[in-house]
């Protein structure tokens, strides 16, 4: 026996050996493909957020210009009673017009005078009106004040214009960077963190724009979706899961969910705007509507992802409960949804995720409105961030190009956010 | 032990439907065995029309099957079984893997009915009650008759609350104290206590093998079941908890009924007044448990019963 055996044993080992070889070197390079696929998937990110963090981060600054302003009575054309109305509506701008040119009283010819006042930002009187209506005191005084620089004087003092080129192809023209470098010699120029874009609805001056509206916009959309969706697909996926009879209806449905996810989301748009705002008449722009429409757009992901985070429940876990007398629905509630919760609440927040990143379906229900005053409820005008991005982005002054790409960071910041809530409340529900 | 080859077959005969091959064998029934049989798929086949050997049935039984049938889509896995269950009675199933005991013991609390493709057929009675009748309530059902699975199966949730859901969930326990002890009773019963006294809030899930059969021992018998269906609950136990859960059964059975199935034979001589052997889907000898272990009736209860397979 051992004789016959042992010949062969020794062949089937060289075999093994020499295949071994071969199956090492397949794993080897099949190794190396994942590597390359994974640095390739890291160069094109990286790429992408340099270029979105160089082009967004001076957006995050802001160039204040340093005026001398006399607030005479006499050039705001106010008596010495003048009511809070008399001074909200007085003329401030003429005010910040004349300290420019006693600044640079070499300034004589209108389309000079015109570039003089084309280095403070349009706001800049209504910084000043605020501050005479918050003290009426300061009316005769005067007072160094910083005023918020125009966009195109503020990406020159920001350095993002060379002096040198060609004056055709640059805003800031050469007598207005002459100014600034004077200013700026003069210590007269400051950058400071710029709350405006915070703080400011959407304007037609890049340098008075802010995300506060679609901010809020934003969140108002995504609190009606959550709302809507996550009960809805949630109660959806457990009945489908674990009550509905298996029969062709139900198959039906199950396909059509899975192709619902599939529409193209500009038609949940469309199918907004046709019901909820021509039918049931509910306001235009609102994130009420855009919340619906969202949430039916999200509903098949979460409805999908949450069957199959039940289904991955083990049925022992389910033979335990109800082996021990409780009922179907103990069974689900108690047991169930507890262990499936951590790939719901993934799969929800990706959808969250989703439609906080859509565009296109709440440009059809007209949130893509110029507003200027921040949303109090789901029921007034408002806009959201990836609209807000896309507005600016057609916008052609450099000002919107950094805050297109500012705005796209703080997009980027929420998701970030949103998916380290999934990973947390994944861990804490795993840990019970 | 005697017959490896007995053995060997066996093994590559698991878990496939050996019915349908022995058909000049089918005679081989009750009377004295001319040759002793090496290989069940020669012998094994009993024929679809048969009869029970021994008393299947009582007077006064807890728990009474009449004629089941059950199928796993198209497939047969319990034929034409009666079998009744005695009042305080500890009835021990066994038989080779595959024949059908995890099936029967399901279909007495209604355990079968989550499975889609399960089909149950035959009369079912509790106290005289019918099981599957439709004024019967599942939940009061499995609450009068617990099961312990063959599969630990503890919730993904604390020791504590494992013990704890049944009772909580039917109110058995009125105030925390109450419930600590009945936690408490039921896991010194099982054995366990001991062992997790120090950390009932840890996951259930996190215990070895041998101490998750024992917790699902304990919440079984936390809500206090008049019939108790253990699936081999000392598959995974040292022979120390094993003698434990012996004990405990020997106890229960002052005010409980209860049917276990095991593959032990001295676990079922020890515990069990009778004592069922199953066959292939068939309910082939019921009987007093000394009289199945000392005087099988049928050969194919004395085979397995001597080892030669199974
Ligand atoms: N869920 C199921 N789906 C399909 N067939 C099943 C299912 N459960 C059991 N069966 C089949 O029913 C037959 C009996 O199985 P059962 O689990 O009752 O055997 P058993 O006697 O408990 O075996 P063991 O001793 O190995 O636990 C087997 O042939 C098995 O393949
Ligand atoms: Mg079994």
């Amino acid at each position: 026996m051992n004789s016959t055996n042992e010949p062969r044993r020794s062949t089937s080992s060289a075999a093994i050996q020499a295949s071994l070889k071969r199956r090492y070197a397949r794993e080897r390079r099949f190794q190396w493909y994942g590597r390359l696929a994974v640095l390739t998937g890291f160069v094109f990110l990286f790429i992408l957020l340099a270029d979105i963090v160089s082009k967004g981060y001076p957006a995050f600054t802001q160039q204040y210009i340093m005026v001398e302003v006399d607030f005479d009575k006499e050039q705001l054309g106010l008596a010495a009673d003048a009511t809070a109305e008399q001074i909200a509506d007085a003329d401030y701008l003429g005010l910040i017009k004349r300290s420019l040119r006693e600044m640079f009283p070499e300034v004589t010819s209108r389309s000079e005078k015109k570039q003089l006042y084309r280095l403070v930002s349009m706001g800049a009187e209504y910084q000043l009106r605020d501050m005479v209506m918050d003290d009426p005191g300061l009316l005769g005084q005067t007072r160094e004040i910083w005023l918020q620089a125009h966009s195109e004087a503020g990406s020159y003092l920001k350095g993002q214009v060379a002096a040198d080129s060609d004056q055709a192809d640059r805003k800031v023209k050469d007598q207005q960077v002459l100014w600034l470098d004077q200013l700026r010699a003069a210590g007269r120029t400051e950058s400071r963190f710029n709350t405006t874009f915070f703080t400011a609805g959407d304007s037609r001056e890049p340098e008075m724009a802010g995300i506060k509206v679609a901010l809020y916009g934003s969140f108002f959309t995504l609190l009606v979706t959550f709302f809507i969706a996550f009960p809805i697909g949630v109660s959806a996926a457990v009945y489908l899961e674990e009550f509905a009879p298996r029969n062709r209806l139900t198959d039906l449905i199950e396909i059509n969910i899975n192709n619902l996810a599939a529409v193209p989301s500009i038609v949940f748009g469309l199918l907004g705007l046709a019901v909820f705002i021509n039918f049931f008449e509910l306001p235009r722009s609102a994130p009420l509507v855009g919340g619906i429409v969202l949430s039916l757009m999200t509903l098949p992901t979460i409805i999908i992802t949450s069957r199959a985070a039940i289904q991955s429940v083990s049925p022992s876990i389910r033979e335990a409960a109800l082996g021990v007398g409780a009922s179907k629905l103990q069974t689900v509630f108690h047991h169930v949804l507890p262990v499936a919760m951590p790939g719901i609440l993934t799969g929800s927040i990706i959808g969250m995720a989703q439609a906080l990143g859509e565009s296109a379906p709440l440009l059809m229900i007209g949130m893509v409105a110029f507003i200027m005053d921040a949303p109090t409820g789901i029921t007034d005008p408002a806009t959201v961030l990836p609209v807000q991005i896309y507005l600016w982005a057609d916008s052609p002054e450099r000002g919107f190009t950094e805050k297109t790409s500012a705005a796209i960071m703080v997009l980027m910041g929420f998701l970030i956010v949103m998916n380290a809530l999934a990973i947390y409340l994944r861990k804490r529900f795993e840990l019970k | 032990m005697d017959s490896p080859k007995a053995l060997n077959s066996l093994s590559s005969a698991a878990g496939e439907n050996v019915m349908d091959t022995g058909s000049t064998q089918e005679t081989v029934a009750s009377e004295a065995a001319p040759r002793i049989p090496l290989d069940i798929r020669d012998h094994g086949s009993v024929g679809d029309a048969y009869e029970t050997i021994g008393t299947p049935l009582v007077e006064n039984a807890k728990m009474s099957a009449r004629k089941v049938n059950v199928y796993y889509g198209d497939k047969q896995a319990i034929t034409d079984v009666s079998l009744d269950i005695g009042r305080n009675e500890v009835i021990a199933m066994i038989g080779p893997s595959g024949c059908g005991k995890s099936t029967f013991l399901r279909t007495l609390n209604r355990m079968n009915d989550i499975i889609p493709i399960c089909r149950v057929e035959g009369e079912f009675s509790l106290d005289g009650e019918d099981i599957y009748g439709s004024g019967q309530d599942t939940v009061l059902l499995r609450a009068r008759v617990g099961m312990v699975f063959q599969k630990p199966n503890p919730f993904p949730k604390s020791i504590y609350e494992n013990v704890a859901y049944g009772p909580r969930i039917h109110g058995l326990a009125h105030n925390r104290a109450e419930m600590d002890e009945i936690v408490e009773n039921s896991l010194r019963r099982a054995s366990l206590f001991e062992e997790v006294k120090d950390s009932l809030d840890k996951p259930g899930t996190g215990l070895s093998g041998g101490q998750q059969q024992r917790l699902c021992i304990a919440r079984a018998i936390a809500v206090s079941p008049e019939v108790i269906l253990m699936d081999e609950p000392c598959s995974a136990l040292d022979p120390i908890a094993t003698a434990r859960i012996e004990e405990l059964i020997d106890e229960l059975k002052e005010n409980y009924t209860i049917a276990i199935v095991t593959h032990s034979m001295q676990q079922a001589a020890r515990v069990s007044q009778r004592t069922a052997y199953f066959h292939l889907g068939k309910l082939i000898e019921v009987g007093e448990t000394k009289q199945i272990f000392t005087m099988p009736r049928h050969e194919l209860t004395e085979n397995y019963i001597t080892g030669r397979f199974g």
